[in-house]
């Protein structure tokens, strides 16, 4: 008698939202977060706009104090943007929903795991695991304890389902966090540093569990600051100060310190070329820093007898102009635009020289692709020749 | 007639026994762990008994057996020999915990111990009044409209009462701490049981969970029994029992207990 009740509140809850892309998993809009304590008013999230797909496996990152946990929060519904609007799965979270409504609404859309595993102490593992169905009376009551074990046996604890938490291992505790937030099948995970407390093995074991969800279409959004599992997913998404890093700056730039990402996304333009478009020219003068955001460009040289070739093709994460803004001049190959249209970001030579400065290992990193280059501009010179 | 003779001064004994309210009784309790290095013997026959309405601490350096001595006290792992006896009040008759069922073993646990853990705090995706209610729900022990008032009364006892439909994410870890306490104490048990409960807290906030364990032992009669390596909170339990290396090293056990029991009477 308790169930349709349950759904008549829920009807009455979350709204369904519309213009919302059916790909999209979660959409922050314009997210603003504002604390306010005895020292003052404190912007921990200043207007973010984030669009995540559906089954990607996208990690946050960003140093201690840059809003990381903040954002997760406004994702699960834990905590209350100050401004914007966050969708999750094509429903307004926060528009019109009680608070228990959305923790109804939460336990059937999404499952979450913390650093610190929250499994009830006086529950044995495959009870703890059973928990989330109970609580949003989801699954036949008789099926429960046979799909909480399947969970179970998915993680490797079906043996130990019968102990309490103390008994078995941390990470085996943070393995049984993780069956249960699956218990209700949800869509989406999200997890906050699952892998902080843990020795490098149980915290691969983790990652391989998420890249099997992954596979199996679940979408993954995790806070971490450990770069052996940044590097294992899809995405990495950078928090500097209560602003999202442009993902094609980080991707192209990635020894950057986050204050100069953030600089260069504050200013960095964005311009898009059609198929085949020149983007610069020979022997004109290159006052840009280009990367490419989406789509290949063509590097072509361009020899005496106006015979061209195509050098080499860049694609989305690689970046030109480079050559020509630290050794100054012209070009020295022109750029255009594939058979796609492109995408790039753009940035001021002044700012791109000032920040090289600023920033040895990026500009380092930099004058070796620039030395790779340069070798294969010769070798295809002389090939051509 | 000798043998009503005997019943009745067995009957006797018992009654002295558990009417002195002894809570808890372990009797040459030792555990075993066997590992591929070989086993290792984490308590070795340890003897002690615990009265209703006392305070105690088990105080040890890492490794010495608290936390595995906490385990056979509250029949969650397993003894390798020896029993652990905990007597009904006035029934007199002993029961040891680990001839219990599973079930009966759970059962009895979830009616009698509460458990605060340094570590197992709460639901995130719940409120502070629904992490309290939800192990009454589970126990059936209440109904819907008890649970939550019973909740808010946990809560007030631990000053949260404002706080009711907050996320744990939105109050501070000792505050967290206090709802777990409050947590545990749900189901009304007789006897919490706490493994290194202001282990990650700062000494101020740590001092804030004793007051309310001292508050409950005074007010509610609860007997609680603690695990702690802070030698610091010595002074603040009603007895400190010292182990290492598996063995209780306090000698003077029997003569403390009985000091303990004599200022109360």
């Amino acid at each position: 008698m308790k169930t349709p009740s349950l759904r008549a509140k829920l009807k009455t809850g979350p709204v369904q939202v519309t213009d919302f892309a059916s790909e999209s998993m979660i959409e922050l809009r314009g997210i603003v977060k504002r604390f306010s304590n005895a020292a003052g008013e404190f912007t921990v999230l200043k207007g973010v706009d984030l669009t995540i797909n559906r089954g990607e496996f996208v990690s946050i990152v960003g140093k201690s104090g840059s809003g990381k946990s903040t954002l997760l929060n406004m994702i699960t519904g834990i905590d209350h943007p100050t401004e914007g609007q966050v969708v999750v799965n094509a429903t307004d979270i926060y528009t019109g929903v009680t608070e228990s409504q959305r923790s109804k609404w939460r336990g059937k859309n999404l499952g979450i795991v913390f650093q610190f595993f929250q499994l009830l102490p006086m529950l044995t593992l495959l009870e703890n695991v059973m928990l989330p169905m109970d609580y949003v009376d989801l699954y036949d009551f008789d099926e429960r304890p046979e799909r909480a074990m399947e969970l179970l046996k998915l993680v490797g604890l079906e043996k130990f389902a019968d102990k309490l938490p103390v008994l078995v291992s941390t990470g085996q505790q943070q393995l049984a966090a993780i069956a249960r937030a699956m218990a209700c099948d949800p869509p989406l995970l999200v997890a906050d540093e699952p892998t902080g407390n843990l020795d490098s093995r149980s915290a691969d074991t983790i990652i391989q569990l998420f890249e099997l969800f992954v596979s199996q279409g679940k979408t993954i959004v995790m806070v971490t600051h450990d770069p052996s599992l940044t590097s294992r997913t899809h995405r990495n998404i950078i928090l500097s100060d209560g602003e999202l890093i442009n993902e094609t700056i980080s991707r192209s730039l990635p020894q950057l310190r986050h204050r100069h990402m953030l600089e260069f996304t504050r200013i960095a333009e964005e311009r898009e070329y059609q198929p085949n478009e020149t983007i610069i020219s020979r022997d004109q003068h290159v006052d840009h820093f280009f990367m490419i955001r989406e789509g290949e460009v063509e590097v072509v040289l361009h020899e005496q007898e106006k015979q061209e070739f195509v050098l080499s093709h860049l694609h989305s994460g690689e970046f030109f102009g480079e050559i020509e803004l630290l050794r100054g001049g012209k070009a020295i190959a022109s750029v255009r635009a594939g058979s796609k249209p492109v995408k790039v970001l753009t940035l001021p030579r002044a700012d791109f020289l000032r920040v090289m400065q600023e920033s040895p290992i990026t500009a380092e990193a930099i004058g070796k692709i620039v030395q790779e280059k340069l070798e294969v501009q010769e070798t295809g010179r002389q090939v051509n020749r | 007639m000798a043998n009503l003779f005997i019943a009745v001064a067995l009957a006797a004994a018992f009654v002295r026994l558990f009417m002195s309210s002894t809570i808890i009784e372990l009797r040459n309790v030792s555990k075993t762990y066997s590992t591929a290095a070989g086993d290792f013997t984490a308590l070795k026959k340890v003897n002690m008994k615990i009265e209703a309405g006392e305070f105690v601490g088990i105080v040890g350096k890492s490794g010495a057996g608290k936390s595995t001595l906490l385990n056979m006290i509250n029949g969650v792992d397993q003894l390798t020999s020896g029993e652990v006896l905990v007597a009904e009040r006035a029934d007199g008759e002993k029961i040891s915990i680990h001839e219990m069922s599973e079930d009966q073993r759970a059962l009895w646990r979830g009616l009698k111990m509460g458990v605060v853990y340094q570590s197992f705090q709460l639901l995130p995706m719940l409120t502070l009044i629904e992490n309290i209610t939800l192990p009454m729900d589970l126990s059936g022990n209440f109904k819907p409209r008890e649970s939550k008032e019973r909740a808010m009364q946990l809560l007030q006892l631990v000053e949260l009462e404002e706080h009711a439909n907050k996320l744990p994410a939105f109050i501070s870890g000792g505050q967290q701490q206090r709802v777990a306490i409050a947590r545990a104490l749900a189901n009304d048990p007789p006897i919490l049981v706490a493994d290194e409960p202001t282990g990650s807290l700062d000494s101020i906030t740590a001092d804030h969970i004793f007051d309310v364990f001292e508050q409950l032992v005074s007010d509610q009669k609860k007997t609680i029994i603690m695990v702690t390596h802070d030698t610091g909170l010595v002074s603040r339990f009603s007895r400190n029992l010292t182990i290492a290396d598996g063995e209780l090293v306090d000698t003077e056990m029997d003569s403390q207990l009985d000091k303990t029991i004599r200022r109360r009477k």
